[in-house]
């Protein structure tokens, strides 16, 4: 069965050095829709992932930044990017190489049509 | 944190969760009712009305998971405003156990659910050879087990 989210997944999981692409339900962390590759644990992804976002989202308020809009978690195997709108939040795993600007801007896109 | 168990091997794995997982309350349980450990419980009476309905709750959605699914649910979530509570069981050769989970929004039921299924493969890594019991585990001794639990708990064994 397809999904509301099936192009915007697609789209970013064929992006280069992608290797998963998920919607995540912010509050509860549990996913949406994903796009995975072979190998990748999404519910384990979507609750760190979620869980790391909203405690994001919530210091940049805190520190009177304003919302929150792209976060990135840069590790030595791999990187987490996320961004989130009304309670979802797009999250891509991604390849230490992959070209995070590249992913950043179609995640600000997909994000923004988001429901 | 203030974990108390009535078996000893249980507790390193429910530390480990409760931190992990960063619960308010966790309790862990025989599908009968009988408590194994707690977190967070200040007083016994509760400790020991929520084994009650941890246990009924469990046994009444495993059989409507059996009668929809032909098995049990493998958890329960409840959301409550402030609070939300997971419920499921965990296997070990010493038998299944119940734990229940109470988490607020310093959680999430993702993290709760992740944590806890490797919660349930450290507490069956844990748990000793099963010793058979040299008296039955009969009725009228319920509730002497019981108290001998709680008390063992609240350190009044």
């Amino acid at each position: 069965m397809r999904s509301p989210f099936d192009g915007v997944l697609q789209a970013l999981t064929r992006m280069r050095g992608v290797r998963a692409s998920l919607i995540v339900d912010e509050t509860d962390g549990i996913v949406v829709d994903s796009n995975l590759q072979i190998g990748q644990d999404g519910d384990r992804v979507a609750a760190l992932a979620a869980s790391l976002y909203r405690k994001a989202r919530l210091s940049a308020v805190a520190a009177r930044l304003g919302s929150a809009t792209f976060m990135q978690l840069e590790a030595e195997r791999g990187r987490i990017c996320a961004a989130g709108r009304n309670d979802l939040v797009l999250v891509v795993v991604a390849d230490p190489a992959a070209n995070v600007g590249l992913i950043r801007v179609e995640m600000m896109k997909a994000a923004g049509a988001l429901p | 944190m203030s974990i108390t168990t009535v078996e000893p091997w249980v507790e390193p794995p429910l530390k480990q969760f409760v931190e992990d997982a960063r619960t308010v309350l966790a309790l862990l349980l025989h599908p009968s009712g009988q408590v194994i450990a707690q977190f967070g419980f200040a007083r016994a009476v509760d400790v020991m009305s929520a084994c009650a309905l941890a246990a009924a709750i469990h046994a009444s959605s495993g059989e409507l998971g059996r009668q929809l699914e032909g098995r049990p649910f493998r958890g329960l979530h409840h959301a409550g405003r402030d609070r939300q509570l997971f419920l499921a069981e965990a296997q070990t050769q010493r038998g299944s156990f119940i734990v229940l989970t109470v988490f607020d929004q310093e959680s999430s039921l993702g993290l709760v659910r992740m944590y806890f299924d490797e919660f349930a493969r450290r507490l069956a890594a844990a748990a000793p050879p099963l010793v058979r019991r040299t008296e039955p585990v009969l009725e009228q001794h319920f509730e002497r087990d019981l108290n001998k639990n709680l008390a063992t708990l609240f350190g009044r064994a």
